[in-house]
């Protein structure tokens, strides 16, 4: 495998990644189904396994940045596991909404073990390591745009974040935007 | 205090878009800390299962 096919295939699995903190987003501004604070964690878990994919495009590939990306998956894993084994017994209950049958921790735990099963395939190929340009090409633009809307994804969690949970630990089962109520004395009290 | 490792991922994609790999992975690794220890915070329940 060439280098340049190694950045193609983490460039589309950086879009990929990218779409499921979209779709996240999608599901907490358009269904106003806020996520719970074990939910925002495995968002971070995605972002701390595309971190290692954005490493590799725009600095090369290297098994640091695939290491980056497994670790950051196993992380994001283990934290998603625990939540489907909270709901896994029949009648535990589940949070949130489901999509295609499948609530949005499960399907976190699927894309945390194929980021895993990926970044290791990607790890046998050892030719895309060898390149005799001391410094890697510029990005294209589909590189550059899963880099940028990454970036911005990280960016609207900071706010996000900070809007569900304010400057502290997030409730347990969040039940609106705590920071206008609490932190900034928004609320609107009734008559 | 939730939002502290999305703020380290920033830092570590800044670094990174400057071309400062080592401080990049270092904001990497104090993101995944603290995730790791908000985790511990929060994940307190004990869970129903029999292994």
């Amino acid at each position: 495998m060439t280098a340049d096919l190694s950045r193609l295939l983490n460039a589309l699995g950086l879009v990929a990644l990218d779409t499921v903190l979209v779709l996240a987003f999608a599901d907490q501004l358009w269904f106003r189904d806020l996520p719970c604070p074990i939910c925002i964690l495995q968002r971070a878990g995605f972002i701390a396994a595309g971190f290692g994919l954005a490493l590799n495009l725009m600095f090369g590939p290297r098994p640091s940045h695939y290491g980056l990306a497994i670790m950051g998956a196993l992380v994001g894993g283990v934290i998603s596991a625990d939540q489907v084994l909270h709901y896994v017994v029949p009648g535990s209950g589940s949070y949130g909404n489901a999509i295609f049958g499948l609530h949005l921790y499960t399907w976190a735990l699927i894309s945390f073990v194929a980021i895993v099963a990926g970044s290791s395939v990607m790890l046998l190929f050892d030719h895309q390591f060898q390149s005799t340009m001391p410094l890697p090409p510029p990005m294209t633009l589909l590189p550059l745009s899963a880099v940028a809307l990454l970036a911005l994804l990280v960016v609207g969690n900071v706010a996000s974040t900070l809007a569900i949970c304010g400057v502290g630990l997030c409730p347990e089962m969040p039940g609106g935007y705590l920071i206008f109520h609490e932190n900034l004395g928004l609320a609107f009290k009734s008559p | 205090m939730m939002s502290l490792p999305f703020v380290l991922f920033a830092f570590g994609l800044g670094a990174a878009w400057t071309s400062q790999r080592e401080v990049a992975m270092g904001f990497w690794v104090a993101g995944v800390l603290v995730l790791l220890v908000l985790f511990r915070f929060h994940a307190t329940d004990v869970l129903n299962l029999g292994l």
